[in-house]
This record gives C-alpha cells, structure tokens and sequence, in this order.
C-alpha cells in the first residue's frame, strides 16, 4: 500500500531510487550512534582505502559537547555520503559524470568529470569534494569531484565497507535494506531512525539511530562552534586559497578576500593550461 | 545548558566562487546591453538604432569574456567539450541548458550585429528576436542552476531568475551608458548619440531600480519569516559575513544612492547620470558576489 502512494522520481537520466522495489538491493548503512565512540578510526581505513589526499573526507566523524558539568555529555555524528535514492548530484551532473546505480550506490565516474562542482553545489551534505590537483602518485586523478563510494568493489565480493570494517564500536551496520533479513532491515523495522535534512526528499540510504538533533541542524553547526573551531576554519580557508576560489576568512573585510579569490583564480590558468598542452601533445605525437 | 558546543568537524569549501559571481555579472551587462541593442532594430524605436552597434557589440565583448572564465574555471578545462557531446550530454543538468544557451546565443548576435552593421532591417530583426529570447534565457540560466539545489536555502527561491534579469537589466544600461559617455568624448561631433537619450535609458534604468527593489523586499521577506536555514542565513550570512556586498553595496551604493539621484533634480547634471549609472553597475555585482558566495556559506560548516 505504502509503495503505491510513494513518488517515484527519476533523478537525471540514470536509474530510479530503488527503495522497496522487489527484486532490487538497496544497500544502506545504518549508523548506532549509542555505541559511536569517537575513534576516527572510520575515517583513517577511509584514508587508507582509498589514498584520499590531505584536507579532503569521504567520511569525518562530527563532535560535540553537550550540556554542562556534570551534567555534561559528548556526542559524535559520523557523516558521509547518504547515497540518496533521489540524488540531486546525479540530477545536476551536465556529463553524467555521477549515476545511480542500480543497487543504490551513487557513483562517480572520474574519466567523465569535466571538475565543474555542480555536483558539490548540488549536494545538500557536503558529501563531495574536488581532488586536489597535486597528488603524490601521478597516475591518480587530480581535479576532479571524489565521493564515497560505499566501497562498492568490497561490497561486490562480499565484504562490508572499509568503515564498517574498522568500526570498533560496531556503530557503523551496512547491508541490503529490501532484504528482510538483512541486519539493517531488522534495525529499520525496530529501532527509530532519522535522517539528514529529510525534508530535502533525497530519501538518504545512511541513517541514524540516537541522533541529536544540535549535530544533525545546519545553522547550529554555525552558531555553536566553539572558539578552538572558529579559529581553525579561518586557518583552513586561509591555507586553502586557490582549492576554491569562494572561500571566505570570517572576521577580514569581505571584498578585498573576493578580488584575492580573483587572484588565485588567475594563479591557477598556467598550471591548467600546461595540463592541456600535455593533453595535446599526448594526443598529436604520442 | 541544554545546547551543545561543536568541538569537532571538517570544513569544505564553497564550490562556486568570485570566478562565477564574475561570469553572472557579465552575463547580465551582456544581456542588459543587448536590450536596449534590440529597441531600435526589433521594437520598431527608430531614435534607439544610432546605439544600436555600440550596444551589441558590447554584449558580444562582455560574453566573450565567458567562456574564458567559465573554462578556466573547470577543474578539467579540456573536458568542456564533454558538455556538448551527445553521449555526455546530460538533459536534466541545469548546466546542459546553460551551455547550448552560452553557445548559441553570441553566435545570433553576432549574426545580429553583423545585419545592423549591414543595415539590413529585416534579417536584423528577425535574428534579434531569437537574440532577444536568447539573451534573456542566458541569464534566466545563470538564476537557474543557482536555484534547482534544493540544499541551498537563500539560492532556492523562484525569484532567482527574476532577480538575476532585473540586475541583468539595469547593469547593462548602467554599463551601456558608461561606454556611450565614454564614445561620446571621442567619436566626432555628428556622430555622437544625443543626451536626451542616454536621460531616457537613464530612466528605464531607475523603473528597474524600484522593480528590482520590490524584489529584494520580497527575498527579505522569505528570508526573515523562512525556515530555520533562511532566518540564519539572513542573519549570518547576509548580514553578517557578506553585508558589505548585500547591504552597503548592492542596497545602499547600488540601489538607494542611484534611485536618488534619478528621481531628484541631480538627474539633470551629466555628472548625476554617469556616476548612478556607475553605482548600478557596481552595485549589480555585490549581488552576484553574495548569490553565488553567501548561498554555499553557511552550509560549509555543516
């Protein structure tokens, strides 16, 4: 009765949500934030997997403190990419750079990524992030959009994610959401779960049980740092100048950091325009 | 204290930056421009054709502009081809729409141009309509592909398209009459476009002003009684990190400055004109600067 009344939209030109269709996986993750502990130990086998450069995550685990002594309480969010069944990256993609895939990854393909950032713009988790263009292994790819991939090449042989695998704790359970059986399915049928920004309608494949909702608010991340995070996304934005060309210091004039953003922009023309003519080199006489 | 303290998190970056602020202001002058080009060939204003060359030509430099930014821009620059290769090609992109726009429309005027140059009324007619359309669907774009995300609450508004053409209106004739001053000085006498003119655009300039105003005043009303995001995003982003560009220079030395020296009799010294057709002009891009910027701010934190 409920798949009846549900909307099924087609998000970009690839395939639907595959949210509760017979005879389809949905791969999902729920995460148990009762037994996140805080290790990190999520986003180093994340590191390690994939070789993913510094300043940019797949996945980062979001923490805070609450109340006050002693009536005090840390608390932690891990955050990756929710492999929605309605994706607006894939939607917004002009190049169909990024896809869902039939088992409910949402993928991207590096050879077709033209590194416009739509995608980035797009997505309403910070779920993406551009490559960085120097990497210490040349043939790796460089300045194009990176996201998590649910580790679709261990999942394929039967393995969990790398994160899931290196969870101490246990928060972190993956597997099949349309399949009854599944650990996930069970957690799903019986414990309550949320969401981010549900709202949005991108049906997220990764929820949450025990989620506060202080981590989960977006302005909140904004209005209850703590003085230590203040400093250090100033630091961050102003070591990197030149990844992005719209970052803003918080508390310096704003127009004269728009003209440098300009600046850095120019900075970066020679290095791109040395790549094309490696291109047409490589193209003409190799 | 029931609120929490966020101790720890990654920051991201803001994907779109001052390169594609830059790109929406100059396809909005270009489009502005390319207005008030059409009044005389395509809206049957005879005394608008002698403006007609000066303003195509410099919608068609402004545009030309474009894609050398927008390129660079790319992390991949020769993969811009992609966007336009059929097996690439993505129809429900908002990019997609936007690149058969930028492509398309400086080749019409260009075309355009050419049968003005020519002094062919007919073709110069019938090409500036499908510039016209052309010219205002590029920037309805350049709205657009801010607006379908969904994620980016002070960007999510059905006014977005309006606001950018509004801008996109009276930047260009701010612009136009900059550069038609600017002729005036150098070209000889007879050739010179008439004063009563550039008075005339200054006044559609000024109509655009309030409209553009009106817009605002609705934004700020979605804004301020919004969604939890849009009452922050208001109060952090647009008052607080980017009030230079919202407050100061899009409303006051954009919007207000410029409307009082229109409607007061300071309108009728050149010197009036020109320098609120400058403050338009400048004032247009503190809003791309907080469209673009401001709309990926608040959720870098996230």
């Amino acid at each position: 009765m409920q798949e009846e009344h549900e909307i099924r939209r087609s998000y970009g030109l690839q395939t639907a949500g595959s949210k509760g269709v017979a005879g389809r996986k949905r791969y999902a993750m729920v995460i148990d934030l009762r037994k996140c502990i805080g290790c990190r130990s999520c986003m180093v086998a994340c590191k390690a997997e994939f070789g993913i450069p510094l300043g940019v995550w797949r996945t980062w685990v979001k923490e805070g403190d609450k109340g006050s002594y002693p009536n005090t309480r840390r608390i932690f969010m891990p955050r990756l990419c929710n492999h929605c069944d309605y994706p607006v990256c894939v939607r917004n993609c002009p190049t169909q750079a990024t896809f869902k895939h039939k088992d409910g990854f949402v993928l991207q393909r590096y050879n077709r990524c033209i590194g416009c950032r739509t995608c980035m713009v797009a997505c309403p988790y910070n779920a993406r992030h551009l490559i960085p263009a120097k990497r210490t292994d040349k043939n790796l790819p460089t300045m194009v959009v990176d996201k998590c991939t649910f580790c679709i090449h261990r999942v394929k042989k039967g393995l969990v994610p790398a994160c899931v695998q290196a969870c101490v704790g246990g928060a972190r359970i993956f597997g099949d959401m349309n399949d009854p059986n599944s650990e996930v399915a069970k957690l799903a049928s019986k414990e309550t779960l949320t969401v981010l920004k549900p709202e949005l309608g991108t049906s997220p494949s990764v929820s949450y049980i025990g989620g506060d909702w202080e981590l989960m608010d977006e302005p909140h991340s904004y209005t209850n740092r703590s003085k230590y995070m203040k400093e250090e996304f100033n630091t961050f934005k102003r070591n990197h100048k030149g990844d992005a060309f719209g970052d803003i210091v918080e508390g310096e004039p704003t127009m004269p950091q728009v003209g440098q953003n300009m600046v850095g922009f120019l900075n970066t023309i020679p290095h791109k325009a040395k790549g094309v003519y490696d291109a047409f080199v490589n193209f003409l006489f190799k | 204290m029931d609120e929490s303290t966020i101790t720890y998190n990654v920051f991201h970056h803001v994907a779109w930056g001052t390169t594609i602020s830059v790109y929406f202001w100059l396809v909005g002058a270009s489009a502005g421009s390319f207005v008030i080009s059409s009044f005389g060939w395509v809206f049957g204003i005879k005394r608008y054709k002698p403006l007609a060359l000066t303003a195509s030509i410099t919608a068609i430099f402004m545009l030309m502009l474009v894609p050398i930014l927008l390129i660079w821009d790319l992390g991949k620059p020769l993969r811009f081809l992609y966007l336009m290769l059929p097996g690439y090609w993505h129809a429900t992109g908002p990019m997609s729409w936007g690149t058969a726009l930028i492509f398309s429309y400086p080749i019409a005027m260009i075309i355009y141009t050419y049968f003005v140059f020519k002094n062919n009324p007919f073709w110069a007619k019938t090409i500036g309509i499908i510039s016209i359309i052309l010219a205002l669907s590029t920037h309805w774009y350049t709205g657009v592909v801010m607006e379908l995300n969904p994620g980016r609450f002070l960007n999510h508004t059905a006014l977005a398209p309006l606001l950018f053409l509004t801008g996109a209106f009276i930047s260009g004739i701010g612009l136009l009459i900059l550069i038609l001053w600017v002729q005036n000085m150098i070209v000889a006498i007879k050739n010179r476009i008439e004063w009563t003119l550039i008075e005339e655009m200054a006044q559609y300039m000024m109509y655009g002003l309030v409209f553009d105003a009106f817009l605002l005043f609705l934004d700020f009303m979605q804004t301020l009684y919004g969604s939890n995001s849009e009452v922050m995003g208001h109060e952090v982003v647009l008052m607080g990190i980017f009030r230079f560009p919202y407050l100061w220079l899009e409303m006051v030395i954009g919007l207000i400055v410029p409307f009082f020296i229109l409607v007061t009799p300071l309108k009728k010294f050149k010197a009036g004109i020109i320098l609120a057709a400058l403050l338009v002009a400048v004032g247009v891009y503190g809003m791309r600067v907080w469209w673009v910027m401001g709309g990926q701010y608040l959720q870098t934190f996230y």
